[in-house]
């Protein structure tokens, strides 16, 4: 090594040892950067494991949520979520996917352009303003409801899976595109017995991911469905869900409220975690099948 | 069989106009949600903009007693919020992206780029539960007076650090926001590394380049737009995020030059007094305003960071 | 034949990607000032044995050599090198244009700069004292400050030449410099490895066999992984020893 530097002279040393030492540095603050965000992580999801796991119980999860001071559960938020949540996929998955159609295969490349440059806005516009378009069009005629909530989450969840599915579109190759048209077959044919077929790993990946989106989303369920302390199948009524609930709950001076929240937090990060691990590991496959 | 259409096919053509019209139905529901967003919240703001008019965007006062209501405070607490968000969420998302990119060796940096995501799935209502819960105390009897005794002798500086150490406030939003965008950011840049070619990097090394050298003199100039691009995204993101700020902000209707003085953005102002709005009310309406107001600044911001990074997708 | 006509030695080197074997018990030695051309088909390891010359492999690490490969006394292979220094003496040009996305001038000003720190008038005059040598001053004098995107590829290539050379290396490293190009710049390169070699050891990793013919002085002819003959140019390319030899440079195969 000491010979490598012989050749050297006329160099500066001094110079080799600044850029060394600048290297070191941002070397030392990427990891730094690296460890806080880790720590966050960790810090967020032990806080919600301790808070939240005592509450966790057969109880929780099998009673309804009771007035303060009574011991209550946590039963029709979790239902509610899961009813919403539905709902706003089956709304949100035909549109979306006619959306991702509309995208990847119009003729008029143009129009497409600025419909796939509005969806990737949509994808990141305040989701409290798409409560108010919703509370805007629906609520104000026809009152608060759960399928106004299932709208408002169907709105955020449609641009993000109509642009995974013009992206797994897009993917496919186009001599299985060819080969369909080859055939002579339609092109409504090609694409939905053919090209959607082929896609539907990625399709599948854009509607899980928004399911995870939506799953947490708080703000437009608060002009749109509510939230409610009673049970009713009706969708067409108020109804509760665990954001809301946790809303309601975590801003109150009552302990067991406050410990419902928790638990209510945890059991929705675990449902957000796990759809979200699913969809990367079911990326992970294909790409690894695709190799 | 004649290659010109028949009778029997122009009789089956009713299923490919379906599907063409269906197709064309899902294009322009994402056009007309868009279009209908911003019409109907300036529409129903209509009463609030033309009660108050220009100074409801410039008027600091929100008085539902004397039925004044104004968006200047809260835009004042969404521009600052957002934009300490922003400051903090660049060195650190620039961090991340670099040490994950070209420090580590991909095997463990898959599992660290899994996590960072993970940190970005996370609903915003328990980061804000977290913030609340955990963040506040702690800002309250460590940072904050930590920062009042650094900077309380400096002039000027001083008045950025001034009053009580409640823990919540402008600040205390700014870092939550700084969390909750910053996986976002990496990920972009992330993108936007990776897209760099190889052999540019290599040709940079071959000269016996360091790594820093090779990433601050040949990647960030050959990414730079990704980069601007993924940052403006991230900041769209914080302007309209509600329920995080919201647990953090504090709520309070008044501007102070003070980073640790509850104050309130426009979604933490909409979610807190809509419930406490009656349908039709003057105040309703100013909420619905301050919806426009929030929209056009989201749309504007995020119209360049798609600008900026479309063309960074074009030229891969 | 003096030590001293020896470059770079190459001894029972072995190279690995993962669990791949990609080169095997390889052994030759790399003359001074002259031009060594490497030849043989896609994936022979021609190029990953030209990568080892300045441990460009160290970048990915799932690569690994082993071996020795004794440069001005020292094995480079070992752990403990000062790679920048390394590469400040062993530079290396690629298949693809590779121009930073900065002028022309901070393209060649930033190898200037990593080793001293040199007035600007020094910058200057080391900066037309490279471009003259690859023959790209009288075309680029007037645009030193454009962007370095906007020359055409053979000019590309050229200023890359030139900024490897602004480092000052003993050993040139070229990754086939030309396969991007069009004959006329393909031609303009050629003639400047004849220039060139006066003062640099250059190694030329090519597919195109009679660029090996006209340029180099010795031929090494690679075959999946492992060296199969070594001679001057002009005995390799007419009365081969190996029969795999005779039957690449006559187009049997590869």
């Amino acid at each position: 090594m000491a010979h490598l530097h012989n050749k050297l002279q006329g160099r500066s040393p001094h110079l080799m040892r600044w850029r060394f030492i600048k290297n070191h540095c941002m070397t030392v603050f990427a990891f730094f950067t690296i460890l806080i965000m880790l720590c966050i992580l960790i810090s967020i999801l032990a806080t919600l494991i301790i808070n939240g796991l005592s509450g966790l119980s057969l109880f929780t999860l099998t009673h309804m949520t009771a007035p303060q001071g009574l011991p209550g559960g946590l039963l029709n938020p979790i239902l509610g979520s899961l009813i919403q949540v539905g709902l706003a996929t089956l709304i949100a998955i035909p549109l979306g996917i006619m959306g991702g159609i509309f995208l990847a295969e119009c003729s008029n490349k143009k129009l497409s352009a600025v419909i796939r440059f509005i969806a990737d806005m949509m994808m990141s516009v305040p989701s409290i303003l798409i409560g108010l378009f919703v509370y805007i069009l629906l609520v104000m005629t026809f009152g608060y409801s759960a399928f106004a909530g299932s709208c408002s989450l169907a709105v955020l969840a449609l641009p993000v899976i109509a642009r995974t599915t013009e992206e797994a579109l897009n993917m496919v190759p186009s001599a299985i595109h060819e080969a369909g048209f080859a055939l002579g077959a339609p092109k409504w044919k090609v694409i939905l017995w053919v090209c959607l077929p082929a896609a539907r790993g990625g399709v599948i990946t854009g509607i899980l991911l928004a399911i995870s989106r939506i799953a947490g989303e708080t703000a437009p369920l608060l002009f749109t469905s509510l939230g409610n302390s009673d049970w009713s199948w009706n969708i067409f009524k108020p109804m509760a869900s665990l954001p809301l609930t946790i809303y309601q709950y975590a801003d109150s001076a009552d302990d067991t409220w406050i410990q419902l929240a928790w638990t209510a937090a945890l059991v929705i990060t675990i449902f957000v975690l796990c759809l979200n691990l699913i969809a990367r590991i079911y990326v992970d496959r294909r790409r690894k099948k695709d190799q | 069989m004649s290659l010109k259409q028949s009778a029997y096919q122009s009789e089956k053509k009713i299923i490919p106009y379906l599907f063409s019209s269906l197709m064309w139905c899902g294009g322009a529901l994402i056009l007309l949600i868009f279009l209908g967003l911003i019409f109907e919240l300036c529409w129903q703001g209509r009463q609030a903009f033309s009660a108050f008019g220009f100074h409801f965007i410039t008027s600091t006062t929100w008085n539902p007693g004397n039925q004044e209501f104004s968006a200047g405070t809260a835009l004042i607490g969404t521009l600052v919020s957002s934009f300490i968000g922003v400051i903090l969420a660049l060195p650190l998302s620039f961090g991340c992206a670099y040490c994950l990119n070209e420090l580590l060796p991909q095997r463990i940096a898959r599992y660290i780029t899994a996590a960072t995501q993970l940190l970005a799935a996370i609903p915003s209502i328990i980061l804000g539960m977290w913030g609340f819960f955990i963040l506040v105390p702690l800002m309250a009897h460590y940072v904050q007076p930590f920062l009042k005794h650094l900077f309380g002798p400096v002039p000027y500086l001083d008045l950025l650090f001034s009053g009580g150490t409640f823990g919540v406030g402008i600040l205390t939003a700014g870092l939550i926001l700084a969390i909750m965008i910053t996986p976002f950011i990496t990920a972009i840049m992330q993108e936007a590394f990776a897209n760099t070619p190889t052999m540019l990097k290599e040709s940079a090394y071959s000269l016996g380049a360091t790594k820093w050298e090779v990433m601050h003199q040949v990647i960030l100039p050959w990414v730079q737009k990704g980069v601007v691009g993924g940052v403006v995204l991230g900041w769209g993101r914080a302007l309209g995020e509600t329920m995080a700020v919201t647990f953090v902000i504090g709520n309070a209707h008044h501007v102070s030059w003070s980073l640790f003085m509850p104050t309130n953005t426009i979604a933490s102002l909409i979610a807190l007094e809509f419930s406490e709005s009656a349908a039709g009310s003057l105040k309703m309406s100013s909420l619905m305003a301050l919806g426009a107001v929030l929209m056009v600044i989201s749309f504007f911001v995020l119209f360049c960071s798609q600008l900026l990074l479309k063309q960074v997708l074009k030229s891969r | 034949m003096t030590a001293n006509d020896v470059a770079i030695s190459i001894k029972k080197v072995d190279f690995y990607y993962g669990a791949y074997h990609a080169l095997r018990d390889i052994n030759f030695d790399i003359h001074a000032k002259k031009v060594t051309a490497m030849i043989g088909p896609s994936g022979c390891g021609k190029s990953t044995l030209l990568r080892m010359l300045n441990r460009m492999y160290d970048l990915y690490p799932n690569q690994q050599a082993k071996g020795e490969v004794l440069f001005d006394g020292v094995n480079i292979l070992d752990k403990d090198i000062d790679l920048n220094i390394l590469r400040s003496r062993v530079g290396m040009v690629f298949q693809k244009t590779t121009p930073f996305s900065m002028s022309i001038y901070e393209n060649i000003a930033f190898g200037i700069k990593l080793y001293e720190r040199p007035s600007s008038a020094r910058i200057q005059e080391k900066i037309e004292k490279v471009l003259r040598q690859v023959a790209l001053w009288d075309e680029v004098k007037d645009r030193l400050h454009r962007s370095a995107l906007g020359l055409s590829g053979g000019q590309q290539q050229r200023l890359c030449i030139a900024r490897a050379l602004a480092v000052e290396p003993e050993v040139l490293l070229l990754d086939e410099p030309t396969s991007a190009l069009d004959p006329v710049s393909t031609a303009k390169i050629e003639e400047l490895l004849d220039i060139l070699k006066e003062n640099h050891t250059i190694v030329l990793v090519t597919h195109n066999l009679q660029q090996a013919a006209r340029c180099a002085d010795k031929v090494a002819f690679f075959y999946s992984g492992e060296l199969v003959e070594m001679n001057d140019a002009a005995i390799l390319f007419t009365k081969p020893s190996q029969a795999k030899t005779h039957d690449y440079i006559t187009g049997r195969f590869g």
